[in-house]
């Protein structure tokens, strides 16, 4: 027994963690309705996201609070569980990868959050506004929103405007990309740098990022 | 798997082939915890939840991932719907039960664990068939009870649910690797018995010139000298007793300086090596690793309820986000029995990967058998080897390298 004993019990136990890596699969679905937020002078200033979240999901977040009006959640009751989601993002980044001009952006805590319940569809919506830490003219801004781990599942509301520029320059121009579509909008070319450009992380997750692309002359 | 044979080299490699390996994996494990608590990171909206690791995005998997994702998307629906329409719950089944074969087939720790277990165990067929349904059945009622204590009883919050999940899931990695150096223990011994029961008829000779009354005299360092310095010695059996235990003492103090230095075990191992003469009643002879038979006995059942209770404690993230979903819906009855459904589905895949795990042991053991016995070791070695891999899953699950299913963590 020798060297090759122990190389070879480690190598079994890599290929299975590897392996073991896979099990996850999406047990959360998010459909956002975003808005990016520019100041008058024209830099950007923040992400104001509105994301839903599934019916399972929704009920598993709402389980055990309390409700003046059984299964009719107002902002008040969830305000406890707002600010628990909020904090938690923090460790997440927002889900959001965001590029000014190729550079990396940094975000700041949202002040400015609150959930609220949908109760034909029984559904919770976060909405809360992601301010940047220096509000920021750029030619190209690029934001990436997918979770490394795919545990959760991002995708754009399917509404005539997903993303909305909410005081941009008149001159810019929007793009957005579903995750894995091939499909470039009509009249819209993404260019190979686009992708090139958000190489966030070569993992799971980014597959299945939501790309949003400003391009200001 | 190479064996080098031949007195000294091969037993003080097969010993330092170990210890490395031990030694690796318990650094594994201590760089495990470190980085955790460096990444130590919260889950969105609330739950902690571990590190990623890098995940194949085509093939196989990614089609299981597919159909999983599949299945699971029209749990909602068919919960819902089961309300009103009492079919609608078949429906439910069908798709709880497809979801759970899916669920087990894609990668995760349970199976491994499982097929590790009886590798290193030498469980028969129906056994791993029957540890494969118990733990599926487990992981299913941990699940309802989960969500029938907190959530129903206690009407408790996601987030006290998320706490228990994940005080739950801690526990059963700590277990896994209980588990795991139960079995080391055993198999590692094993292990070395066989190692040296090759070198055996040598040191037979060695033992056959030596007087009784040698053996008495120096019984700690005698059969370490033995087995490995007879070849050297052999001229000396004429000089008798008196001389050789002379020897004895010369050539320990020589092998320390010489070959073992660099590692400290020198004593440790004289154990192991005293203990194979099974003819004096010592403490070590107690310790003698016991032989595969005795493994198989009764008392492996109670073994293998450890290792199925330390792979079902753990709820799958699926089935409480279902009964939660169902319990809000005041249905929670329909959610238990697709839990249970699921758990069914888990079992028919466990089952077949314990099948191909007890098949490729049964292959290895009667390729071992051909080769006398350099076999009995290799066997004795996978065996070690499974444990090792135990204890290796244990130690990443619980460092956060193995994602496992981000549960409820949300």
């Amino acid at each position: 027994m020798n060297k090759h004993f122990a190389r070879t019990i480690l190598t079994v136990a890599g290929l299975l963690a590897g392996l073991a890596g896979a099990s996850a699969h999406p047990h959360v679905w998010v459909t956002m309705q975003n808005e990016l937020v520019y100041a008058p002078d024209g830099a950007i200033t923040g992400l104001r996201y509105n994301w839903t979240f599934d019916d399972m999901f929704s009920a598993f977040a709402t389980q055990g609070v309390d409700a003046k009006k059984p299964g009719q959640f107002t902002r008040e009751d969830l305000a406890p569980l707002a600010k628990e989601n909020i904090n938690s993002l923090k460790d997440f980044g927002y889900f959001t990868v965001a590029k000014a001009n190729g550079k990396k952006i940094e975000l700041k805590e949202p002040t400015d959050y609150y959930l609220d319940y949908n109760v034909k569809d029984t559904v919770l919506t976060l909405h809360f506004t992601v301010p940047l830490k220096t509000p920021i003219k750029t030619k190209e801004l690029n934001l990436e929103i997918y979770d490394p781990e795919y545990f959760v599942d991002f995708s754009f509301k399917d509404v005539k405007e997903p993303v909305t520029l909410a005081g941009a320059p008149s001159a810019c121009k929007l793009t957005i990309a579903k995750p894995q579509e091939a499909a470039v909008p009509p009249g819209q070319q993404l260019g190979e740098a686009f992708f090139n450009q958000l190489s966030a992380a070569d993992n799971w997750g980014a597959q299945f990022a939501n790309k949003i692309s400003v391009k200001c002359p | 798997m190479r064996i080098v044979a031949g007195g000294r080299t091969s037993d003080t490699i097969g010993q330092f082939g170990f210890l490395l390996a031990a030694t690796l994996l318990v650094a594994a494990l201590i760089d495990a915890a470190l980085v955790h608590a460096a990444l130590a990171q919260g889950t969105p909206f609330g739950g902690p939840r571990p590190g990623t690791a890098p995940v194949p995005t085509s093939g196989i998997v990614g089609w299981l991932f597919a159909k999983q994702a599949e299945f699971y998307r029209q749990f909602s629906g068919l919960i819902r719907a089961s309300k009103a329409d009492g079919s609608a719950a078949w429906s439910l089944m069908g798709v709880s039960f497809l979801y759970g074969i899916f669920h087990a087939a894609g990668p995760g720790h349970g199976k491994a664990v499982i097929s590790s277990y009886l590798v290193a165990n030498e469980e028969t067929w129906l056994r791993g068939v029957v540890l494969s349904f118990l733990s599926a059945l487990m992981q299913a009622m941990v699940a309802i009870a989960i969500v029938g204590l907190a959530a129903v009883v206690l009407h408790a919050s996601a987030a006290t649910m998320n706490g228990a999940v994940n005080w739950i899931e801690t526990l059963s990695y700590l277990l896994i690797i209980v588990v795991g150096l139960r079995l080391l223990w055993v198999k590692g011994r094993a292990f070395i018995a066989a190692a040296r029961d090759l070198r055996r008829p040598k040191a037979a000779v060695g033992a056959a010139v030596t007087p009784a009354a040698a053996v008495k005299a120096a019984p700690d360092q005698h059969d370490h000298d033995h087995g490995h310095d007879h070849a050297h010695d052999h001229d000396h059996s004429h000089d008798h007793g008196h001389d050789h235990g002379h020897d004895h003492g010369h050539d320990h103090d020589h092998d320390h300086a010489h070959c073992d230095h660099p590692d400290h075990d020198h004593g440790h191992f004289h154990g192991h090596h005293h203990d194979h003469d099974h003819d004096d009643a010592s403490a070590w002879g107690h310790a003698h690793a016991p032989e595969p038979e005795e493994l198989a006995g009764p008392g492996g059942w109670k073994r293998g309820l450890s290792a199925i209770f330390a792979v079902g404690l753990r709820p799958c993230s699926g089935a409480i986000l279902v009964l939660v979903f169902a319990l809000a819906q005041g249905l929670f009855w329909v959610g238990a029995a697709s839990t249970f459904v699921m758990g069914l589905g888990t079992f028919i895949t466990v089952a077949a990967i314990a099948t191909i795990a007890v098949s490729a042991r049964s292959w290895a053991s009667r390729m071992a058998s051909a080769r006398s016995g350099y076999g009995n070791l290799a066997m004795r070695g996978i065996e070690a080897a499974a444990a090792l891999v135990i204890i290796g899953f244990g130690a990443l699950l619980l460092g956060g390298y193995i994602v496992n299913e981000r549960m409820v963590g949300f």
